[in-house]
């Protein structure tokens, strides 16, 4: 009996082919946009200036500066027209002592300005060793290599230590799992009307008069969605690893377990697909669902992370993220992606998970008996 | 024996059925006439387990509604008004989903294709068939579990003439084959013409209760219902 149930939900779910369609495509396409588009906003030392310099000093060292600027991934050198900031070095800057003349021409904000002084800081203080090194050589070629030996590369200055468990992601690792969690809630339209189209076709009670069971009734509604959102996790996972870096984005890497990501994926779809009959059975329209659940999904996805990095909340805001599902399951995938998490790294969040779908689903069972012992 | 013994049905302060009682004879087709609002479909559902009895007590067969109703729904069938299907399945796929999960027979199943006359539309979807094909597909569902009793609520509603005969024409069918028929209309022609015994209900109270062939008072009763509606 129950395998007759299920035939009849996949084959109601095929025919949709449109919802269907859109439940891979919408959360894809989310994927590559976002990716894209935040890749500079997630690497700060991918960002780059626009910058042209007039080396009107011309001596050997400031050549080797510019030189060594073009090399400089954080500057693009450019013509002074479309230049963001124009550099001048002026005449005899290399024996007098004098200051570079900097003019920035496009508005840039105060923190861009001083990432590019911490930038060029760099390239300035390595030039000036090098004069003092020259002027040195004639006294000295040994005080000369020394100076000559300084190196400015951070890894060489000091050994940074800092807390691996707050590492942020970047625009790819950030984006997969945000869309995959937003994607997997976004069932909850086609879940809902699915199960209101039963009621508004008396289907439902033509079941109920054959003594159909409520809980069989219930979960043969949701496999289809429980396979639906696997196929989804997977799809989304391979857009981030193969499509995303198409574009000259950061490829994802499944730096953690399959099973992991399996695991919790099949945990998230239980929440949505509890959430999802949760408000089928309390809506009394299929319109009524579709907003309640578009609704539902925004306000989740905005409160849990995914439309707003977790990270860059205030305290105050990342803790009321946690009470989001999509939370717990960003959560679990990020500690996928970036820690290289095994089923144990993810095993709070997908218990938090499959406990919000257990009980979505006992109390959607619950009010449709009420439900129907009314009448 | 279907019998209806004092039954009460409340919805908040509205009373559908007040006390209403009646009893139909085994392989008998019964007619329950009454007009939009009587109380009809409340019954319908109240036999079929959909809806709880407020006080009262029915006994199909032998069974009682408040003990035995799984069993009850076992040997019996309801054919909704309202067309019970899946419009995006086809007529087979309809078909084979609701006699699997009530683990119809082949006999059952391929009979209630030739009663009603499917067999040229088992692979059309079942939302482009036409009005009266949609209605035997509708009665089609309710004969596959072999049911002892069937309740149809309405079935000629909205559908063309010729449809409406040859549905009424199958209706009289299940008699020979045994079956009770529980008949709601409420169109007096279609009664007389299948039903074997009539009770007609107002406001959830019977009116009268009378054997087809003593119809003398039958029709009088009920155009002093429908002029005291459209007045």
């Amino acid at each position: 009996m129950f395998s007759a149930m299920v035939k009849k939900e996949f084959l109601l779910v095929l025919r949709d082919k449109k919802a269907l369609m859109v439940l891979f495509i919408m959360p894809a396409i989310f994927i590559l946009i976002i990716s894209v588009a935040m890749r500079d906003v997630f690497t700060q030392n991918s960002v780059s200036f626009d910058i042209a310099i007039v080396n009107l000093d011309n001596s050997k060292i400031t050549k080797e500066l510019v030189k060594d600027m073009s090399k400089n991934q954080n500057f693009n050198i450019t013509k002074k027209d479309s230049a963001q900031i124009f550099i001048t070095i002026p005449k005899e800057y290399t024996k007098k002592n004098k200051k570079l003349g900097i003019e920035v021409k496009e508005s840039l904000k105060s923190d861009e300005i001083e990432l590019f002084k911490s930038k060029l800081l760099k390239e300035v203080v390595d030039l000036k060793l090098k004069i003092i090194a020259n002027r040195l050589r004639e006294f000295s070629d040994e005080a000369a290599n020394a100076i000559s030996s300084v190196s400015l590369e951070a890894n060489n200055l000091f050994e940074l230590k800092y807390n691996e468990e707050e590492e942020t992601p970047n625009s790819t690792q950030q984006s997969v799992p945000s869309w995959i969690v937003f994607g997997m809630f976004f069932m909850i339209t086609p879940i809902s009307t699915i199960f209101i189209n039963e009621r508004k076709q008396n289907t439902l009670a033509r079941l109920s008069s054959m003594n159909i069971s409520i809980f069989s009734f219930i979960i043969s509604k949701i496999v289809p969605y429980l396979f639906i959102a696997q196929i989804q996790a997977w799809i989304m996972l391979g857009v981030g690893m193969f499509i995303v870096p198409l574009f000259n984005t950061p490829a994802l890497v499944l730096n953690g377990s399959v099973f992991a990501f399996a695991f919790l994926s099949f945990a998230l779809s239980i929440s949505t697909v509890g959430l999802a009959s949760l408000i089928a059975v309390s809506a009394s329209s299929a319109e009524q669902a579709s907003t309640i659940g578009g609704i539902s999904s925004i306000l989740l996805g905005a409160i849990g992370g995914v439309m707003v990095p977790k990270f860059i909340m205030p305290q105050s805001m990342q803790t009321l993220a946690n009470i989001s599902p999509m939370s717990w399951g960003l959560d679990g995938f990020l500690n996928i992606f970036l820690k290289g998490g095994d089923i144990f790294m993810v095993l709070n969040e997908s218990f938090m998970l499959l406990t919000f779908g257990a009980i979505g689903l006992g109390i959607s069972m619950y009010i449709l008996h009420v439900r129907m012992e009314k009448g | 024996m279907i019998k209806i013994q004092n039954i009460v049905k409340n919805y908040g302060d509205i009373k559908a059925l007040n006390n209403l009682s009646f009893e139909i004879k085994k392989g008998t087709i019964f007619g329950l006439l009454g007009v939009n609002g009587a109380g009809k479909s409340t019954i319908l559902s109240i036999l079929n387990g959909l809806t709880p009895i407020s006080s009262g007590e029915i006994s199909v067969f032998g069974l009682d509604i408040k003990k035995d109703i799984k069993k009850i729904k076992d040997i019996s069938s309801i054919i909704p008004q309202n067309l019970a299907f899946y419009g995006q399945l086809t007529v087979q796929e309809n078909l084979d989903f609701f006699a699997k999960i009530q683990n119809a027979t082949k006999e059952n199943f391929q009979r209630a294709i030739e009663i009603n006359g499917l067999e040229q539309v088992l692979n059309q979807r079942a939302s482009t068939l036409s009005g009266g094909q949609q209605r035997r597909l509708n009665i089609a569902i309710g004969l596959l579990n072999n049911p002892q009793i069937i309740y149809f609520d309405e079935p000629t509603v909205g559908i063309d003439p010729k449809s409406r005969n040859e549905i009424l024409e199958s209706i009289k069918g299940y008699k020979d084959l045994g079956i009770t028929v529980l008949y709601t209309s409420h169109y007096m022609n279609e009664v007389q013409k299948i039903c074997d015994e009539v009770a007609i209900i107002s406001h959830g109270k019977l009116v009268t209760q009378e054997l087809i062939s003593e119809t003398s008072n039958l029709e009088k009763h009920f155009l002093e219902l429908t002029e005291d509606v459209h007045v």
